[in-house]
């Protein structure tokens, strides 16, 4: 890496790059660093109720609290929950997106009104989840509420149903109100991504004769995999940490049913006995679970020709560094 | 961006085609109509009274009770517009400082070479993985002994440092930052700030736009670092009092609470649909590239 | 180039509404802000200044603020309305809190705003005051007689029911909190269904066919089954009755215990499902309020309740409406068509205790409005006004007050009970209120029960299942283990 490098800048310019850093990694030490340290080194600590300012290393069993949640079966619970309602949102989230981003993509068949649709179906993302969440809890509400209003108007079911008991449905309800917020933005990324692959391998496949179901398999979904890694990734870091919608549409209800992993450090942390110990010991525990998640996905989504690729085009830019011009010319 | 037309299939135009169009065109149709039902129900029964509301609470008819409705939040010590500049100030400023500051930090990455750069990225891309609630409760310990509970700076300063804008930002810089411009400018005698705010950042326009777009969108919707540090009503953001909204207080005056919520939509619904075309066409413009 | 317009549109935007701001008077916080911290300004130093707090200052004047939290508006509404009849709002203007207690919102925010000494005055409830008087955020609370109050002369002479004077007394034996209400529980019924189900609607009749006792209670249900009504909402109206008749709270010697009063209620709510005798509705949710206006599945015939559950809830929601301009009755709902009645068993609900801050720096004027609402036994105190309608007179109902004093002299005939003085009523079932079953964490406790308790009644799970898993939850979460 060092040795390529042109040798009068990179002298007088690493100091440069590390200034352009440095707000960040303020900013970063600051306000994310120091309170993860807190929060893990609360972990070990016998640190609960009200504004507790006087708490001590737990002496004896260090990994007490960590292994009280572990126990905990509220807890375990709660992050099934959470990759259930994850799992139930994210799959027809992407199957949607896809879909829609084939569609709006498509080279031969346009879609009109395409902006149209963009429009109203990013819509629902941009209005914030407490709104929504309360929204739907009229919309759902039992026995008058607009939906069953509706369904027992039109005959399509007899009584009234009450979403708000049962487990599953809660559960459902929850992951379509995710899946309604985010499958426009997903798709959107999706569709920007297909933009950004070169019109060149198209034509090529134009001009081989494939058809559009060939053109979308063969060479978007491959060449779309970075942003659907980045669409995976980042939907499984929100997901795993969902907590607007669950605490504000049933608080975690019915029977927990709805509970998440962050609804329950909430519980734990800021409601009830503040045990801040117990709820620092949970956080870290999520964390380790969504680093885990992460690194399986980075490791699944890895195709060695990309890594090959990324490689070449290392090569490629320093080469072209070197000679001065730039990478790819712009647009 | 332009879509090319001209191969019209020479084959579809039987009755596949149209078969085929028309279940594409239904099937987008009811997608946008669950979109938008939600909030055609909100805004008509804003208009409606309890009353007519627990008899039929869907309706397309709006009534003329909004000024009522209007009258009875009012009196419920509901203030949308405190919410509303409070969440201004603070998507503002995290906005601000989030797209400037992860641009310069995406730029100390792509356009210097420096020891640390790649555990430095690295780093960048373990810190995406943490996420806001896992620090939360630090967080809170730490902004309560300095004292920073209760004021809005304390939701925007943390903004400066949002790793996933800096690694969408250094990807969209390899793609679309032409290095020779800036070595020209350097042979220039311009300096390296200069550089980078007069030079670097303008070209980086279309980029900052979409992240810009999507860290307001994300600050202004944030309820979890909010609901845990203010607790002074008059620094009360939107989703902290829409989340009131559902308390028992408003629950008998469903006309009320429909109004309340679509108060607090209202300026999003007139940025957005001022905004959709550039929202879209942005996003679309600064796509994940590799 | 974009991007300038869009933020400049934002700008335009903010600046739109904080003018529409300006001409809203109670929005003291949304003027100042937007000069200094306009969006388009694109230096991100410029954000930091704190504005909205000076032009609150600026806003205010000389008066200094009286920051009052509570969970409804009406203690905030008795502070507003002793500062617009006495002297004391010369120098104090209010900055109420109202959080409500759904979800279990207040308390985190209260206990926030504690510690941060952001608090002069603050209202607990029935199911947590324990914590506020007693339990651990009592350190926060100034004693009565630190708010210049000479408490035990006046609440003897006030004759404060003896229950909200021990709930309200801290560990070392002193008043940090009283109650302005007397919360005995009655059931509150309609009189047509009365008198179709049973053939009269007189008090006395309806109390003896529907108790006492819950197997009374039982075949009244199916009597008025039998006519097509449900005899309760749902089964939050039996939960309150069950609940504060036992004998034991939820926590005994640091462990959670389980009264067997409380858990029959495991029995009766399952049979009030299973054989249809109520409309299956929450208490507080939509469903509930239709049920008082009588717009539900199917007509109920009544509430447990204490009186304030008259004055601040069905009242409410029975579904008169009346011309605000014109004072002309649009539709009367339910209204008239109510009386109460003693209930099967005796109970007590709810009841809001006054408490001042110890760190308040405005004590006097804390202590002048808070023996104004729970000591003051003249016509001109808040008792006597809460207990006798006038208080506000746009909703002249009455409630059943902490005072004997007052309630001696007060009569309680009201038209919504078509006549009816309550008090015959209320008074008598005060001897059911005491403090010996609360518990500090009662809030976050009853909510883990009712929603087991749904869950069995519901046919999700047996009832062992909805026992272990209550005290799971209560364990998980409060980290209190069962006996």
């Amino acid at each position: 890496m060092k040795s390529a490098q042109s040798r009068i800048k990179s002298i007088s310019n690493a100091k440069y790059g590390y200034l352009f850093a440095l707000p960040f990694v303020i900013a970063y030490l600051i306000f994310h660093f120091y309170p993860t340290i807190y929060t893990t080194v609360l972990g070990f600590t016998d640190c609960q109720g009200l504004n507790n300012t006087e708490w001590h290393l737990l002496k004896g069993n260090l990994f007490e609290n960590f292994q009280r949640i572990l126990t905990n079966k509220s807890f375990i619970n709660s992050v099934k929950n959470t990759v259930i309602i994850w799992i139930m949102n994210f799959i027809p989230q992407i199957t949607l997106a896809m879909l829609l981003t084939a569609w709006f993509t498509a080279r031969r068949i346009t879609v009109k009104g395409q902006g149209f649709f963009k429009v109203i179906f990013y819509m629902p993302n941009i209005i914030t989840a407490a709104t929504i969440a309360i929204l739907f809890h009229a919309l759902f509400a039992y026995p008058t509420g607009p939906v069953n209003d509706l369904l027992v108007r039109n005959g399509i079911i007899e009584a009234s149903y009450n979403f708000y008991v049962k487990k599953v449905a809660a559960k459902i309800l929850v992951a379509f109100i995710q899946f309604w917020t985010w499958y426009g933005y997903t798709m959107i990324i999706l569709i920007s991504g297909v933009l950004g692959i070169s019109p060149d391998i198209y034509e090529a496949a134009d001009i081989d004769g494939a058809n559009g179901m060939q053109i979308f398999f063969r060479i978007t979904i491959p060449n779309l995999k970075t942003v659907l890694l980045y669409t995976l990734v980042t939907s499984l870091i929100g997901g795993l940490n969902m907590f607007d919608i669950p605490k504000l549409f049933l608080n975690g209800g019915p029977d927990n049913s709805t509970k998440t992993a962050s609804v329950f450090i909430y519980e734990q942390a800021f409601a009830g006995k503040y045990l801040y110990n117990r709820a620092a010991a949970a956080s870290m525990l999520m964390f380790v679970v969504i680093a885990i998640c992460s690194a399986i996905l980075f490791y699944l989504m890895r195709d060695k020709d990309a890594a090959a690729l990324a490689k070449l085009k290392k090569q490629e830019r320093k080469a072209a560094k070197k000679r001065g011009t730039g990478l790819q010319g712009g647009f | 961006m332009s879509k090319t037309t001209y191969d019209e299939p020479k084959s579809a135009k039987g009755p596949l085609y149209y078969a085929y169009k028309v279940f594409q065109y239904v099937f987008l149709l009811i997608l946008a109509a669950i979109s938008v039902m939600p909030f055609v129900i909100m805004i008509v029964n804003s208009t409606r009274n309890t009353s007519q509301i627990e008899s039929h609470a869907v309706s397309l008819i709006p009534s003329h009770y909004l000024l009522q409705n209007f009258k009875i939040l009012g009196g419920k010590a509901f203030n949308p517009w405190v919410g509303f500049m409070n969440s201004v100030i603070v998507s503002a400023g995290a906005t601000i400082c989030t797209v400037y500051f992860s641009t310069m930090t995406a730029y100390a990455i792509v356009a210097y070479d420096w020891k640390l750069k790649k555990p430095f990225f690295t780093f960048i891309m373990c810190v995406l993985m943490i996420p806001a609630q896992v620090t939360s409760i630090g967080m809170y310990q730490f902004m309560y002994s300095i004292g920073m509970t209760n004021k809005l700076i304390a939701l925007i300063l943390p903004a400066i440092a949002a790793p996933s804008t800096v690694f969408f930002m250094r990807q969209y810089m390899y793609s679309s930052l032409p290095m020779e411009i800036l070595q020209s400018a350097r042979i220039d005698g311009a300096g390296e700030f200069r550089i980078f705010n007069q030079i670097a950042l303008p070209m980086m326009k279309p980029a900052m736009a979409t992240q810009a777009i999507f860290a307001f969108v994300s600050s202004w919707n944030n309820l979890f670092l909010p609901l845990i540090l203010l607790t002074d009503k008059a620094k009360f953001t939107m989703p902290i009092m829409v989340s009131q909204l559902n308390g028992d207080i408003y629950k008998t005056e469903y006309g009320a609470v429909y109004l309340g919520l679509l108060l607090t939509v209202l300026p999003l619904f007139v940025i957005y649909f001022l905004l959709s075309k550039y929202i879209i066409a942005g996003v679309a413009l600064g796509g994940v590239k590799e | 180039m974009k991007m300038k317009k869009a933020l400049s549109l934002l700008a335009a935007l903010s600046l739109m509404a904080s003018f529409t701001a300006c001409s809203n008077t109670s929005s003291p916080a949304a003027t100042d802000p937007v000069d200094d911290n306009s969006p388009a300004d694109s230096a991100p130093v410029d954000s930091e200044e704190e504005t909205p707090s000076e032009s609150t200052a600026e806003e205010t004047g000389d008066k200094k603020e009286l920051r009052v939290w509570a969970f409804t508006d009406e203690v905030p509404g008795m502070v507003q309305k002793y500062l617009d009849t006495h002297d004391l709002g010369d120098k104090y203007v209010m900055k109420e809190s109202i959080i409500a207690t759904t979800d279990g919102a207040y308390q985190p925010a209260l206990d926030a705003a504690l510690a941060g000494d952001e608090v002069d005055m603050y209202a607990a409830e029935a199911a947590f005051i324990l914590k506020y008087s007693q339990g651990e955020a009592a350190k926060y609370a100034a004693t009565y007689e630190d708010l210049g109050i000479d408490v035990d002369a006046k609440i003897k002479e006030a004759e404060i029911a003896q229950y909200t004077v021990d709930i309200g007394t801290n560990p070392d034996g002193k008043v940090v909190g009283l109650g302005y209400q007397a919360t005995g529980g009655a059931f509150i019924y309609r009189r047509s269904i009365a008198k179709d189900a049973f053939g009269s609607d007189d008090p006395d009749t309806v109390k003896s066919e529907i108790g006492p006792g819950w197997d009374k209670f039982f075949e009244a249900a199916d009597k008025l089954k039998a006519k097509g009504y449900g005899i309760v909402s749902g089964d939050g109206d039996i939960w309150h009755a069950v609940e504060n008749s036992s004998d034991t709270g939820w926590i005994k010697d640091g462990k959670l215990h389980i009264d067997p009063k409380r858990e029959e209620f495991l029995d009766l709510s399952k049979k009030l499902m299973d054989n249809d005798y109520h409309n299956d509705t929450q208490d507080w949710q939509e469903a509930w309020f239709a049920d008082m206006a009588g717009t539900g599945k199917k007509g109920v015939l009544g509430f447990f309740g204490p009186a304030w559950l008259i004055n601040y809830t069905i009242a409410k929601n029975c579904g008169r409406e009346v011309d605000e301009a014109t004072g002309e009755v649009k539709a009367e709902g339910t209204w008239g068509d109510w009386a109460v009645c003693e209930p099967p068993i005796g109970f007590f609900w709810g009841g809001t205790w006054v408490l001042g801050a110890n760190a308040s720096p405005n004590k006097d004027a804390v202590g002048e409005i808070i023996e104004w609402i729970t000591l003051d036994t003249s016509e001109e105190g808040l008792q006597y006004m809460w207990a006798n309608g006038t208080y506000n007179p746009d909703n002249a109902t009455k409630d059943a007050v902490a005072s004997n004093v007052v309630m001696k002299k007060s009569d309680g005939k009201i038209d919504f009970l078509s006549g009816q003085n309550m008090f015959d009523i209320f008074v008598p079932a005060n001897e059911f209120a005491n403090g010996k079953n609360l518990t500090p964490y009662d809030e976050t406790i009853n909510t883990a029960w009712r929603d087991q308790v749904r869950q069995y009644t519901a046919g999700n799970k047996s009832r062992d299942e909805a026992i272990a898993d209550f005290k799971q939850a209560v364990s998980d979460q409060l980290d209190i283990d069962a006996e």
